[in-house]
């Protein structure tokens, strides 16, 4: 392998990479290694254009863009010299000469990588006194981003976003030299099932989602990672959260998983998060205290266990795997057999939108549940987690017992609802299509009285009697004893599990 | 050590006939013997006899075409392709048109040596679009090829020699006679440069191996071949053999082309075009089409090749020599000049784009007469931003004349911001 020298350290990088994405390899770009850039991106073709990213390569008399520059052994590199300082400073102020600088009304600001190289790289004053390109002002681009032409800095990582991820190809840049603008294609919208990963990509406040633009300053938001639940795929996310609310998805990096990219109905999910919740605990469908159900809860699996009635554990492939380990050691205490559970289907495609619209259908398998869209006849309780069996395959079954984050029609027939909180409301972990174990944390606290699935069912369980299910509940040892007790999470549990994730043996 | 120059014009010796311009009278003046003397030669041999014939690109860069053909992959099994660039877009330049109407053969004949010598299987002729006779007068050529067995399947019963030449219209930009810009446009895109690596004797038109040679430089091959090395670099300069076609226009009697060694000093080619209008004085001349660095009356004397040139700070490019007489408005030809490449710049790399723009807006605020200090300060270095720093060598070539000017007719823009107006008659037309 090669090794190159950037600024007198030495980096081992991979054969056949440019000087930029073999930083990238390492994860050092901009964190270790200071290249600024606009165009280049990880998981798009190399455009060569913007010119931030020139460096020195010793031998070389002209600056050369570490983008497109193949490493080679013994290759020397300078970041910092006064000739990339004085191209950097050039590529900064001929950008902005064009450039409206409406920081304070643009909702980039903050996360604009115009405003940060031009601290950073850039000239403390201007030069210009020429009126800026005109170009449209927040102009509608598809149902899901409006673009300020007049911000663009024509690096075109859109344009080939939409032409290599979606294949749709809706933008282009047209006429050319400083009249060249972004457009759209005539008769076209910007309207594919990955249209707002433009806006994550766009490094300057041209195109903005409608969803999120002027929702709130971006230095007011912390990113929390964690993993998108509407498909098996398992996009990795950060979920932007001030106030105890989610603003935004964004999609989180993970080259195995979604590289750089969510799709937008994945991106516009964080909405569900306080949407058609199940905020009220009820007994025999009345609303009562969160105890109180919990106390039903137990009293009619105590009784249903002493009568030697058929008990019948329903999953939720919405559940994570420490929830559902939860359910299979409870149906085990009550000698019942394993679990049933179904799975939402829908429309897939080749990019990242898995056919399954559930996160976690593998994480039911490999605990044993079994998949069926119906109930079987043998039971006269059942433990239900969420509403993906249709209600009438419930009909047989005389008491239910749901635990649920959503409203739905098995509510309505349930002796006891018990909310539940989603998961962006609790620690634990997902299994993908692709049996990759990925994590999530808490990001935000439910407004009404809500515990995670697994302590309500520990708390059931303790109610109903049993044995040593009285401890306090804590997802990190239920990780642990299913990592111990499930060959297939052999060693893996939220304390080993990284940002990344793991995949089941 | 400059060899004796020989009274020669090998090129444009029989441009005045127009049977030359036919197959059979290309053949009478011995067109093709170069080919047929190629035929019996391997094909690694000719690449050889080209480079150390030292015949110079005649497009502008004034690359080595025997180093540049060498560059093509030999042990790469995928169809490999010629384009000759006769996009002929720089401003001045005009002596592909002058060759393509009066001479098709000659370019015809090279491209099937060089064809020969780097096994392209295809050429595709790239011809600026406003060159609408042009492209009439060699696709009528490249017809007659074929009729007579010089192009299609074993050419002149040479087995495994096969080759097809396809005539192609551009839609009119500068930027698609930069060989990468043009590989776009030929395949059907946005005429703008690519980035190298790779670069296209690895990855070409079309994805192949592809070579571009210029117009001109075709031109010269059959000569080469037919009359040997030592013949061809008894013309010219050592480091710079042969002829060229300069063009010059501008303040001159008798504007055209005229075929002359390379190294011919500058006076002598103005003297060839009649000389300067009216008897007037030479205020500066641009050597090598609009891109290249004027010259001030005091290197009239420079001999007109690249090794020169450059010791003084600009270059041959095309060898299209432009003159200005003393009543020419320096700023105003900056206008010009940066309003050319404000408008053909791609718009690909920032400081092109973003850069191009900005000096034309600096160059005609002072010619309006509401330019300051500062503006001068602004046109020495904006274009030092833009050189050598983008895809291709559009921003040097936008860059350059500008520097040119400042360094030469730094009076001219002086004198417009003390006066506030320009201090040259209205009338004045480039």
């Amino acid at each position: 392998m090669p090794i190159i020298s950037i600024d007198g350290t030495e980096y081992e990088v991979a054969e056949g990479r440019t000087v930029l994405q073999a930083i990238d390899d390492l994860g050092l770009l901009m964190s270790g290694v200071e290249i600024p850039h606009y165009c280049w991106h990880p998981k798009l073709p190399i455009d060569g254009s913007c010119r931030m990213c020139q460096v020195e390569i010793e031998g070389m008399p002209k600056l050369q863009i570490a983008c497109n520059t193949p490493v080679k052994d013994e290759m020397v590199v300078n970041t910092t010299s006064e000739r990339v300082q004085k191209a950097q400073r050039g590529v900064m102020e001929l950008l902005l000469i064009n450039h409206p600088l409406d920081c304070p009304i643009c909702d980039q600001a903050g996360e604009c990588k115009l405003q940060d190289f031009a601290f950073d790289y850039g000239m403390p004053g201007a030069r210009t006194e020429e009126p800026r390109r005109p170009a449209k002002k927040a102009s509608d681009l598809g149902p899901t981003i409006v673009f300020d032409q007049e911000r663009c800095i024509l690096c075109r990582r859109c344009v080939r976003f939409c032409r290599e991820i979606p294949k749709t190809g809706e933008l282009g840049v047209f006429d050319r030299g400083d009249r060249s603008l972004l457009e759209l294609f005539p008769g076209s919208k910007l309207d594919n099932p990955y249209s707002m990963n433009v806006a994550d990509i766009c490094p300057v406040g041209a195109l903005t989602t409608k969803d999120f633009r002027f929702k709130i300053r971006v230095w007011f938001l912390d990113d929390v990672e964690s993993v998108c639940d509407q498909c098996s795929n398992g996009c990795n996310i950060y979920a932007s959260r001030s106030n105890n609310r989610i603003y935004r998805y964004l999609p989180r990096r993970n080259d195995a998983v979604n590289d750089t990219w969510i799709c937008d109905h994945g991106r516009l999910s964080h909405k569900r998060i306080t949407e058609n919740r199940l905020s009220e605990p009820k007994v025999a469908r009345k609303t009562t205290t969160y105890t109180t159900a919990l106390q039903s809860a137990g009293e009619l699996v105590r009784e249903a266990r002493e009568a030697g009635k058929g008990i019948l554990g329903v999953a939720s492939p919405f559940a994570s795997n420490e929830d559902l380990f939860v359910l299979c050691e409870l149906l085990e205490a009550l000698g019942a057999g394993p679990g049933v559970f179904s799975v939402p289907r829908g429309a897939a495609d080749d990019i990242l939108i898995k056919a399954e619209k559930a996160p976690n259908a593998n994480g039911a398998r490999a605990l044993g549940f079994v998949e069926s869209d119906v109930a079987g006849d043998a039971a006269e309780l059942a433990i239900v987690l969420g509403h993906t069996l249709e209600p009438a395959a419930l009909d047989g079954i005389e008491t239910l017992i749901l635990i649920d984050t959503e409203d739905s029609a098995l509510a309505e027939k349930a002796a006891v609802v018990l909310p539940a909180r989603s998961f962006a409301q609790k620690e634990g972990s997902f299994t993908n299509h692709a049996n990759r174990v990925q994590v999530f944390q808490p990001i935000v606290e439910p407004s009404f009285e809500a515990l995670a699935e697994g302590e309500i069912l520990q708390r059931i369980g303790a109610a109903a009697g049993l044995a040593d299910w009285n401890e306090k509940y804590d997802v990190r040892e239920v990780s642990k004893r299913l990592s111990e007790s499930v060959a297939a999470f052999g060693g893996i549990h939220l304390g080993n599990i990284d940002d990344q994730g793991r995949e089941l043996s | 050590m400059i060899t004796q120059p020989q009274v020669t014009n090998y090129l444009s010796e029989h441009y005045g006939d127009e049977a030359y311009r036919e197959l059979s009278g290309y053949e009478a003046c011995g067109g093709f013997e170069g080919l047929r003397k190629a035929l019996r030669m391997e094909p690694g041999e000719i690449v050889e006899l080209v480079k150390s014939a030292g015949l110079r690109g005649r497009g502008g860069a004034g690359f080595s075409a025997g180093l540049k053909w060498s560059f093509m992959p030999s042990d790469d099994a995928r169809p490999k392709l010629f384009v000759c660039n006769a996009d002929e877009s720089e401003p001045g330049s005009f002596k592909d048109r002058l060759i393509m109407e009066r001479g098709p053969h000659q370019i015809l004949e090279g491209i099937l040596i060089g064809a020969w010598a780097i096994g392209a299987s295809k050429t595709y002729i790239y011809i600026r679009g406003e060159y609408a006779e042009p492209a009439r007068r060699v696709q009528q050529a490249v017809d007659e090829l074929y009729e007579r067995g010089y192009l299609g399947r074993s050419i002149l019963r040479k087995k495994g020699f096969d080759h097809d030449i396809v005539v192609h219209s551009g839609a009119g930009a500068y930027i698609c006679g930069e060989e990468t810009g043009l590989l776009e446009s030929l395949e059907g895109k946005k005429g703008q440069p690519r980035k190298k690596p790779p670069f296209p004797a690895q990855y070409g038109a079309f994805g192949l191996p592809t070579t571009v040679n210029n117009v001109e430089t075709f031109s010269h091959v059959p000569f080469i071949l037919a009359r040997g090395v030592d013949w061809f670099r008894g013309i010219g300069t050592e480091k710079s053999p042969g002829t060229t076609l300069y063009g010059v226009s501008g303040h001159v009697e008798r504007p055209g082309l005229f075929e002359l060694p390379l190294g011919t000093p500058l006076r002598e080619i103005i003297e060839h075009a009649g000389g300067v209008r009216g008897g007037r004085a030479v205020k500066g001349v641009i050597p090598g089409g609009m891109s290249m660095p004027i010259l001030p009356p005091s290197e009239l004397d420079v001999k007109m090749a690249d090794e020169f040139l450059s010791e003084r700070g600009t270059h041959l490019g095309t060898g299209g020599v432009m003159v200005m007489d003393e009543t020419t408005c320096m700023v105003r030809v900056a206008c010009v000049v940066s309003y050319f490449f404000r408008d053909e710049s791609c718009g690909q790399c920032t400081q092109c784009r973003e850069g191009t723009g900005w000096v034309n807006k600096i160059c005609e605020r002072i010619e309006a007469g509401r330019g300051t200090a500062a503006d001068l300060e602004l046109l020495d270095d904006v274009p030092s931003l833009m050189e050598g720093q983008t895809i291709c060598a559009f921003a040097d070539a936008a860059a350059w004349p500008i520097q040119g000017l400042m360094r030469h007719f730094r009076g001219d823009f002086e004198a417009h911001v003390a006066g506030k107006k320009c201090p040259f008659p209205e009338s004045f037309e480039l």
